[in-house]
């Protein structure tokens, strides 16, 4: 892309170790994201999207996980060759994060008020006296109703939407450079994700911050994010604007998703669902991952297909692209 | 109109949730709160509604898995509480659930056969011979293959479980089906085979369905007719296509603009709904909705608005509609 990327993947590979030996949950992901905006991940359960989150925070389930090659660079520097005490002062301050549930993300038997300063005593150094002072005026910038009497409440005393609120105030408490929100809305009504979307929307625009956004819900990207890249199988297999990703998808498996789902199909609509299941990781068929499910599958799929550039901006791994 | 299949008369569910505040009396969850509609024979109706809305609860009163509080579900016009033993065996073989979760609804320790011939026996229906012949069958109608009957559970993926989960419901031949967010499990491209799969067997087979589910998109590309509800009562019952393309009650429309549409080009107006859905076990009084609804006045206030019909086919309940 043109405009200064945020953060820039090249070549990782995240494995896991199993009975059957190391299996790679992500393999030879390129990605850029763009400074100030939100970019869409976009996949099935399995594909590698929330392995690429931890693989950045470096936050993988140790020891069964691992970075195996690869870069990640961050503002001048590569996240996967700094000492350990380095990246903690990233995580959580210049690089942020929120999960799917945000009652196991919180410690149940702290106040909501107390974690949130302490982010601020850790990372940005205040007391506890000016901690507190902040926490009032974060949270009512999160949304959070009647934000002074919350302090002092425990996540179980907070609704699930008041929760993703108190998670996003702890994310934004460093104004981080990049906020990473995996699943952000899953486990919420469509109301409250509605809220919850709008309200990253607008703190995005707020902050001037960077949003990567996993989500598995393709109308959950086209509301947020002006650009998207969709992962099958452990690697990315198209990226362009959103506009125009909805508009002319060009990879196989992007079509798929596209044609089974009822909202763009349409009532009276038919449903095409994608033949067949993701492969498991170990069982990947040489060249493009996605051959066996494929539409248009010919002899060259049996090759690693290239990352073409379908128009400007537009870029597929697919020996035959549409679009 | 045709005669309804299944009617629900003010039905009413409620839970004891435990001691109250003070210890006085026992306050109650107000799962269900006065329900009445019908569905047709053939049709799918849907109902939605956000987690807690009693959307759930309902279906279990549908099939009588418990008695409601007040209020009767009728089936062919008979109260299915007033069954004798007879009628409620037949009952039982007629209408059958689909569960969301294909891993909790199938016992791991039996096999695939067995599970889906378990219905046949229960009801003592043809001996082993021709069960296993039954169960061949039904395998190859929802896309699987007969040697799978020798498999685990656990053998299968999420999307071939929910084939199993739907065998074993069509295994007596039923006319009606609960199907309890079947597919909410699913990734996409899975969740499109088991919904192909639901709707040719409904033509094939002449099946009515409930169809219970939060997702709304879903429900506009299955449903006939569309029941919204909000706290355990129905706020509008009318055609999907009608429903989707003019929402009268403010919580549907509200409810339907906040799904997001897989459409960049769709910029449309968010209605954003403040704060969360109140607890059913101290609903607000007057109209459940107001204190989240923007057109709320003084009467939505103290009085429940009843659901009444405004054009020919279309209810709702709203004090301003």
């Amino acid at each position: 892309m043109g405009a200064a990327a945020v953060l820039s993947i090249s070549g990782l590979r995240t494995e896991f170790r199993t009975r059957r030996g190391p299996v790679a949950a992500v393999d030879g992901l390129d990605l850029e994201l763009p400074a100030g905006e939100t970019f869409g991940l976009v996949g099935e359960s399995g594909c590698g999207k929330s392995v690429t989150a931890l693989s950045i925070l470096r936050l993988l389930p140790r020891p069964a996980g691992r970075v195996a090659a690869g870069s990640i660079r961050f503002e001048g520097e590569d996240l996967l060759a700094l000492p350990e005490a380095a990246m903690r002062r990233i995580r959580g301050n210049r690089i942020s994060m929120i999960f799917q549930e945000p009652m196991t993300s919180l410690n149940p038997v702290l106040p909501v008020g107390f974690q949130i300063e302490e982010v601020l005593r850790k990372h940005r150094g205040l007391s506890a006296r000016e901690a507190r002072a902040e926490v009032g005026g974060l949270l009512a910038r999160v949304g959070m109703p009647d934000p002074q009497s919350r302090l002092d409440d425990y996540p179980h005393q907070l609704s699930g939407g008041m929760r993703q609120r108190a998670m996003i105030a702890i994310a934004l408490a460093c104004r981080p450079a990049l906020m990473i929100a995996d699943e952000p809305t899953t486990a919420l009504d469509v109301t409250i994700q509605a809220q919850i979307l709008e309200l990253i929307s607008r703190l995005q625009a707020e902050f001037g911050m960077s949003v990567l956004l996993i989500t598995h819900d393709l109308g959950v990207v086209a509301e947020t994010c002006r650009e998207a890249a969709v992962m099958y199988a452990g690697r990315i297999v198209e990226r362009a604007a959103v506009a125009r990703l909805y508009a002319r998808p060009a990879h196989p498996y992007t079509v798929g998703l596209f044609r089974s789902l009822p909202r763009a199909v349409g009532r009276g609509g038919k449903l095409t669902p994608i033949p067949g299941t993701v492969p498991h990781p170990a069982e990947l068929p040489p060249g493009c991952a996605f051959q066996e499910r494929c539409f248009q599958r010919h002899a060259a799929c049996r090759e690693d297909p290239p990352w073409a550039e379908v128009a400007t901006g537009h870029f597929a791994r697919c020996w035959k692209p549409l679009g | 109109m045709a005669e309804a299949l299944l009617q629900a008369e003010g039905l009413v569910k409620h839970y004891p949730a435990g001691r109250s505040g003070l210890g006085r009396g026992r306050a109650v969850v107000r799962a269900v709160d006065g329900v009445s509609f019908e569905i047709l024979p053939g049709e799918t109706f849907g109902i939605v509604g956000e987690s807690g809305c009693g959307k759930s609860t309902l279906g279990r009163l549908l099939l009588r898995f418990e008695p409601p509080t007040a209020g009767r579900v009728l089936y062919e016009g008979r109260d299915v509480c007033g069954f004798d033993a007879r009628r409620l065996k037949a009952f039982r073989r007629e209408a059958q659930i689909i569960y969301q979760d294909p891993y909790s609804s199938l016992n791991p320790r039996r096999r695939v056969g067995e599970l889906i011939a378990e219905p046949l026996e229960i009801h003592g229906i043809g001996g082993p011979g021709e069960r296993r012949e039954r169960v061949a069958a039904l395998l190859g109608e929802v896309g699987l293959r007969p040697e799978h009957a020798r498999r685990f559970p656990h053998e299968f993926s999420g999307g071939q479980r929910q084939r199993i989960v739907i065998a074993r419901a069509l295994a007596l031949q039923p006319r009606f089906i609960v199907a309890d967010e079947p597919v909410s499990a699913l990734d996409v491209s899975i969740q499109a085979q088991v919904i192909n799969l639901l709707r040719e067997l409904q033509e094939r087979f002449r099946l009515t369905y409930a169809f219970i589910s939060h997702d709304l998109g879903l429900v506009e590309y299955l449903a006939d007719r569309v029941g919204v509800m909000y706290l355990g009562r129905l706020v509008e019952v009318a055609p999907c296509a009608a429903i989707c393309a003019d929402p009268l009650h403010p919580y549907t429309e509200a409810l339907w603009s906040a799904a997001p549409m897989p459409d960049p080009a769709a910029r449309r107006r968010r209605i954003l709904l403040a704060g969360d859905v109140p607890s059913p076990i101290r609903p607000p009084p007057g109209c459940a909705f107001h204190p989240r609804c923007r057109e709320a006045f003084d009467r939505c206030r103290e009085e429940a608005p009843p659901l009444r019909e405004v054009t020919p086919g279309r209810r709702v309940a709203c004090h301003n509609r």
